[in-house]
């Protein structure tokens, strides 16, 4: 087995992962679809970054293409990445295998329908520390079943001898992590994790992510809808619109003063605990931009409320604030004083707000 | 256990009303006495014959009576008379039987082995020239009628490149193995491409399905190589159409190699049953449609038992049944 | 999007419905069409087209008529048969009750199998597996040898019972064939109907009070037709390849002659006159062919699993 990623090439200093202008295009019948068109970002080591969006903002593909999880027939891959300080954008699966499991792991969203159903749960941990690090079926086996303690799952022992469909979904989220978990990888990517859970296991699997992530000092990339779920969970965020990264920012400043009038509407579109009940949620009006014919200017514009001439024709850069963690893509942010007027126009005119089409 | 009960009632139900069936099909309409024995003996036979083997098949009493007697035959392995070959059903069935094994049991056999890694590769490089072009082939395959096929095998490796034998003579491997393979290699050939085709297709398709599945992704995540992702995880997520089909072949090839076994002279139970259709052989009729009814009916039972050897949770769920 | 400033519009590409691509059917089902539709025409107007001859037409060479006297070529394009006739001509015309047979044993196995599976379907409990012990019989003996046993039994019935003249052979396939063709419909209606029954719009149905025929006829029965339609489509094309094989056992159709009995009349003289096998195989593999392609197309169409066939 060749070890793709040199450990003598570990600087421990240095950040774990680096993209630079990272895009993957899709060539179908209909054109070249854009589902991420240029992000850049960097990840320390041992932290966590949350990425947010709606569905079809690009999200799901960034981290599958930072892993190279994609199909290679018909996916074009541009830009550079660069994991422990070795670009690993053009990496074909063969290599790229050496990689999965033991140094990058994935969570998928459906517990349900991510685990072999004819597969024991024991031999489905078992699989990559066997193939990884080599380890004989006995060493492999209660690996695992230590790993199933590591998850809070009870009677590991016996569960291991189990079938997916004999556990719950938030018992089979928890062999998930214990999957991911199993080499130590030191980077960790959580495609909406909880989405198909109940609310109350919701919870418990996002504290043991992160429990997890701080013991074994690793990286995690939570990909969610979702901005309650990142909220508490990861040290940065970044928001997705149209394949772009819009927003970034620590999670504090994010939550502070967003700028991004797109992250203000995912913002009010989750309800919250000081509200008064019967708060009308703001749904976010129209749908995700067409990514084979994007807009023009900023691609949130024609759904924006305070839109003004400029936006539709001028792409807006990513600038920082006086934080310069602290990045966004807008001409007229919230808190900017075109932003003010508009708002002050909007509630002169009522509208209703909010109508799905 | 429940479960098994129950498929096992329903086969030996079916078994039954098929026996039954059969026997009653090929006795009505002779109404006069002494009837079945003159159809049965054929040709001009004297009264006293007519007489005696109506007394001693018990030909004169009603159906469920005969029918009695003869599956009381049955259990003691008495197939019953046949005429027209002058002989106890049982002792010339027995070569008859090896031949069909032999014939069933290679094609299905080679069938597999063919299709199995051809629909595995297919599905693994699927829409690329390999998958497009072997798709077309399989589908050309499905849809050669035996008696198109067997004819245009037999001209080509028989008649024109000369590489086989004319005369299919039944030899067994253990007399002349060499010439054993020559005589069935045609045969064979004609059964195997339609059903390696079939085959394919059907776990092509199933195979397309499994690997869109997200556990297959998260096994290619695990860092498993492709050809443990394909081999041990997507397969047998994929194999029961494959399995079931498989079955119904192998019912059905006890009895169904009829063409190829008539068109090149080998002497199966197809044929035999054929020749014993045609010639009102009540007794060879009934038996031998009996062993074939069983055979079809236990390779059923054996199928839906295998599903449950494959997936715990067909397991699971007929155990709580 | 009542929400967007006035100034926001113009600018609305994003709703800008996707292209629907339009996918030309393949080169395989323009085929399959094509070559049933001629079949069909010059099979319904062989006698009108000037460039069949009729059944019984000899063509004489020099005056005189004689085994395999004329190879394909401008005046038999196809050659001429055992006793000089064209082997276009009756290929044509055998292609009309082979045609006939197969459509009429496919109307009658969907007839059968259709009520069959939605009752088994549609009733569950004991509906059900008598319905399914019905099927496994039908399934239970080799379906040649099933259509064989039917077939010559038949022959024999009709001296017996008068009643039964009507049946000439033509007649004993085609119910033989539809009895082969009901199982494998009744099992794939069975299932979906099985599925339909707690679909939506069928619990709307019945919760309004429908009654149980009224469910079937105007709600279960429509949505069934898809799948019959593929499963029979392909269906047809096994029954013809069938038919083929039940002539070559000797009990096919004699008057016309049907492909089958064609390939197998002249194959003792494959050498001598390839021409008399070779043209009816292409006659009944393409025929084959295009159904196994149209039912192929069918069935990705409605989503139809194969296995089921």
């Amino acid at each position: 087995m060749t070890n793709v990623i040199q450990a003598a090439n570990r600087d421990v200093n240095g950040p774990l992962l680096e993209l630079t202008d990272v895009k993957t295009h899709f060539r179908t019948r209909r054109g070249l679809v854009r589902a991420v068109d240029g992000v850049s970002l960097t990840l320390e080591r041992g932290k966590a970054l949350g990425i947010v969006g709606e569905s079809g903002s690009g999200k799901t593909i960034l981290s599958r293409s930072i892993m190279g999880l994609l199909p290679t027939k018909g996916t074009e891959r541009h830009g550079s990445i660069r994991f422990e300080q070795q670009e690993i954008g053009n990496l074909g699966r063969k290599q790229m295998r050496h990689i999965w499991g033991k140094e990058m792991a994935m969570i998928f969203q459906d517990p349900m329908t991510s685990l072999n159903p004819l597969m024991k749960i024991g031999k489905q941990i078992a699989e990559p520390l066997r193939i990884h690090l080599g380890m004989d079926k006995a060493t492999a086996w209660a690996t695992a079943e230590r790993l199933l303690q590591d998850v809070r799952i009870p009677e590991g022992a016996r569960r291991l001898h189990q079938y997916p469909h004999e556990l719950s979904g938030g018992m089979r989220q928890r062999v998930m992590i214990a999957i991911a978990m199993a080499c130590g990888p030191t980077m960790l990517f959580a495609d909406e994790p909880t989405t198909a859970l109940d609310v109350t296991v919701q919870a418990q699997i996002l504290d043991l992510l992160n429990d997890q992530r701080k013991d074994r000092n690793m990286s995690l990339i939570l990909v969610t809808h979702d901005l309650g779920v990142v909220a508490g969970h990861t040290d940065e965020i970044a928001v997705m619109y149209g394949g772009k990264l819009v927003e970034k920012a620590p999670t504090r400043a994010l939550f502070a003063d967003m700028k991004m009038p797109y992250t203000e509407a995912l913002m009010q579109s989750i309800p919250k605990i000081d509200d008064p009940s019967h708060t009308r949620l703001m749904a976010i009006g129209g749908r995700p931009p067409d990514l084979v014919n994007p807009p023009q200017g900023c691609r949130f514009a024609p759904r924006c409320l305070y839109t003004r001439d400029k936006c539709l024709t001028e792409e807006p850069p990513l600038v920082a604030t006086d934080n310069p963690e602290h990045t966004y893509a807008c001409w007229y942010p919230v808190g900017s004083p075109e932003y003010h007027e508009s708002k002050a126009r909007l509630s002169e005119t009522p509208v209703t707000i909010g109508r799905l089409d | 256990m429940r479960y098994a009960l129950q498929r096992f009632t329903q086969f030996l139900i079916v078994f039954f009303l098929v026996t039954f069936g059969v026997m009653v099909f090929m006795r009505i309409g002779l109404n006069k006495p002494g009837d079945p024995a003159r159809t049965m003996l054929g040709g001009t036979v004297s009264q006293d014959l007519i007489d005696t083997t109506t007394r001693r098949f018990h030909l004169d009493s009603n159906y469920l009576v005969q029918y009695w007697y003869w599956l009381k035959g049955m259990l003691t392995l008495d197939f019953g008379y046949s005429n027209p070959n002058n002989l106890n059903v049982t002792t010339y069935l027995k070569p008859r039987v090896l031949t069909t094994v032999f014939l069933g049991l290679y094609s299905i056999f080679f069938a597999l082995l063919v299709a199995v890694p051809v629909a595995v590769y297919q599905a693994y490089k699927r829409d690329r020239p390999f998958d497009k072009l072997s798709s077309f082939a399989t589908f050309f395959f499905i849809s050669v009628p035996a008696v198109v096929l067997a004819p245009l095998l037999k001209y080509i490796f028989i008649d024109w490149l000369a590489w086989f034998p004319r005369l299919s003579s039944k030899v067994y491997p253990w007399d002349n193995p060499m010439l054993h393979i020559k005589n069935f290699f045609v045969p064979v050939l004609v059964l195997t491409i339609p059903l390696a085709a079939t085959w394919i297709r059907l776990l092509r398709a199933d195979m397309v399905q499994t690997l869109q599945s997200d556990f297959i992704t998260l096994a290619s995540a695990k860092g498993v190589p492709p050809s443990r992702v394909l081999w041990g995880h997507a397969l047998r997520n994929s194999v029961f159409s494959l399995v079931t089909s498989v079955g119904f072949q192998l019912g059905g090839l006890v009895g169904g190699a009829l063409i190829v076994e008539a068109y090149f002279n080998m002497k199966g139970m197809g044929s035999l049953l054929v020749v014993a259709i045609l010639s009102s052989d009540l007794f060879t009729v009934q038996s031998v449609s009996a062993i074939l009814v069983a055979c079809v009916v236990l390779v059923n039972l054996g199928v839906d038992l295998s599903y449950a050897l494959i997936d715990p949770r067909i397991r699971h769920a007929r155990a709580l049944s | 999007m009542s929400a967007t400033p006035p100034s926001a519009t113009a600018g609305g590409k994003t709703t800008a419905k996707p292209k629907r691509s339009r996918k030309i059917p393949g080169i395989g089902v323009m085929f399959a069409v094509a070559w049933l539709l001629a079949l069909t025409i010059c099979t319904l107007f062989a006698s009108y087209l000037p460039f069949i001859r009729s059944y019984d037409t000899q063509i004489k060479v020099n005056g005189k008529t004689g085994r395999y006297n004329l190879g394909p070529g401008w005046t038999t394009w196809m050659g001429t048969d055992s006793s000089a006739h064209d082997v276009f001509a009756r290929s044509i015309h055998g292609a009309k009750i082979t045609l006939m047979i197969g459509v009429l044993a496919t109307v009658m196995g969907l007839v059968l199998g259709a009520i069959l599976g939605v009752l088994a379907g549609y009733f569950g409990g004991w509906v059900d597996r008598t319905v399914s012990i019905i099927v496994d019989c039908l399934l239970a003996l080799p379906a040649l040898l099933l259509a064989l046993l039917l077939v010559y039994r038949m022959d024999d019935l009709k001296s017996v019972y008068t009643w039964l003249g009507w049946l000439d052979r033509k007649w004993e396939i085609t119910l033989t064939l539809g009895v082969l063709a009901t199982a494998p419909l009744a099992r794939i209606v069975r299932a979906q109907t099985m599925g339909l029954r707690e679909r939506e719009f069928v619990l709307a149905a019945r919760s309004l009070g429908a009654k149980g025929g009224r469910v079937i006829l105007r709600e279960i029965l429509p949505n069934l037709i898809p799948a019959m339609v593929t499963v029979a489509i392909t269906g047809l094309g096994i029954l013809i390849a069938a038919e083929g094989a039940l002539a070559f056992l000797g009990l096919g159709v004699e008057r016309p002659l049907t492909w089958g009995k064609m390939i197998i009349d002249g194959r003792a003289d494959l050498k001598r006159a390839w021409w008399a096998t070779v043209f009816p195989s292409v006659f009944l593999f393409l025929t084959v062919v295009s159904f196994n392609l149209l039912g192929d197309r069918l069935a990705r169409r409605f989503d139809i699993r194969e296995a089921a066939i």
